[in-house]
């Protein structure tokens, strides 16, 4: 098991925020890392990879990182990590970029054939897309077999085709590797799609810990259904009122009763939901 | 929307999907739902919602019916709109709110202090909220 428990003021801004984080991690748990910018997500994957320091405790797998004043150096903490940026070698090729964190010819073929990557391999990052960058990126954090694997964001400079063949890597090296996975992102459909369960930080707090569905789907009583959004504005049709609704990119409209038309204002942040029966699915064309 | 105050008299569960059903003013409601993440229990009271435009009207009702929930109401007033006709309706101490087009509004003959039948099928109503534990 991991076991962390740690403190650290951080300097925001506007004010000094407090991270408390007190997390059990098992082994081969892969745990999303979720929450605002700047409530603490990637501070507490640097802490953990030994980028900076903290108060506390962290234990991993009966060995401790973090003991009082006592810092396990970075080196020896056993740590693949994958960043937005994929800071790779340049002037080295995919095979050696691989090489260089651990003489593993074996694992690098085997890493590379997994994800797509053997014609590749004698390629300089140069010449390849950021796709395949952030692959090699990934490969390359699993060359020393880490004990955990820590991902900041690893997807957010991609495209969406792309984010979806990395999806499916990350899913086929947790399957083959097993590797006990912290992973920031902001994005639902990926922690749905490769989380087991997701942590959601909110200045520098844990307040959400649970199962994907149970932390994602958000609810109103028994309805299923439910967006937030904002009321652009409420007008009156025949005898209805009609509410039209910001929702991320998009607009909706919803039919109000003249009660219900009253108790709203403009401006005003709502949740839009209804039952699990009513909506319709068509393709996109 | 309107709302209800109803007590919780039976869950039935089968792979996520639920059949609830309550009792308000010794009427029986159904409510079909997906998963249940709302806290309830037999006994527990609810305040159930339904959309005014998801409630229809019937006069004469006779034959048998599949909509699970069909409310004895009283016409209580009317607003009437160029296509749309909002009709308030009294449930026992319950006022509900049914919007219907103005063509069935003339068709029925409706005016106030008229019995008629609001039916609501269990896939439109919703609990909005555990007023209190069974």
């Amino acid at each position: 098991m991991i076991d962390i428990n740690i403190e650290k003021t951080l300097q925001g801004s506007s004010k000094d925020m407090q991270l408390s984080i007190n997390l059990q991690i098992q082994e081969q748990e892969f745990v999303a890392i979720s929450g605002k910018s700047g409530s603490g997500k990637t501070t507490l994957l640097r802490v953990l990879a030994g980028l900076e320091s903290a108060k506390g405790t962290i234990s991993v797998f009966g060995k401790r990182w973090l003991d009082g004043h006592h810092t396990l150096a970075v080196q020896k903490r056993q740590i693949g990590f994958v960043f937005q940026d994929y800071a790779l070698f340049e002037n080295m090729s995919v095979e050696q970029n691989l090489l260089y964190v651990a003489q593993d010819k074996e694992l690098a073929r085997h890493l590379l054939e997994l994800t797509e990557l053997s014609s590749m391999a004698q390629r300089l990052p140069a010449r390849l897309s950021g796709g395949q960058k952030q692959r090699v990126s990934l490969c390359r954090a699993l060359m020393k077999r880490p004990k955990l694997l820590l991902m900041d964001e690893p997807f957010s400079a991609l495209d969406p085709s792309m984010r979806l063949k990395l999806q499916h890597d990350i899913l086929r090296l947790h399957k083959e590797f097993a590797t006990t996975t912290l992973f920031v992102t902001h994005d639902p459909s990926e922690i749905y799609k490769l989380a087991q369960r997701v942590v959601v930080l909110e200045d520098g707090k844990m307040i959400q810990d649970g199962s994907p569905k149970d932390v994602l789907l958000k609810t109103k009583g028994s309805q299923k259904f439910s967006l937030q959004g904002e009321i652009l504005e409420i007008y009156k049709a025949d005898v209805i009122y009609v509410a039209v609704v910001a929702i991320g990119q998009q607009i909706v409209e919803v039919v109000l009763d003249g009660h219900e038309a009253q108790s709203f204002i403009v401006g005003q942040g709502v949740q839009v939901s209804t039952k699990a029966f009513a909506p319709t699915l068509s393709a996109l064309g | 929307m309107n709302t209800l105050e109803a007590k919780v008299s039976k869950i039935e569960s089968i792979d996520g999907v639920s059949i609830v059903s309550f009792v308000t003013l010794d009427v029986e409601l159904r409510m079909m739902s997906l998963g249940l993440n709302t806290p309830i229990e037999v006994g527990s009271e609810v305040l159930l919602g339904v959309k005014a435009s998801s409630i229809a009207l019937v006069k004469n009702l006779h034959g048998i019916l599949s909509i699970s929930n069909q409310l004895q109401c009283r016409i209580d007033s009317f607003e009437e709109g160029s296509l749309l006709w909002s009709v308030k309706l009294l449930f026992g101490e319950f006022r509900l709110e049914s919007i219907v087009t103005k063509s069935s509004a003339v068709k029925m003959g409706l005016k106030r202090g008229d019995e008629v039948v609001a039916l609501i099928k269990s896939s439109e109503l919703s609990i909005l909220e555990v007023k209190a534990k069974g």
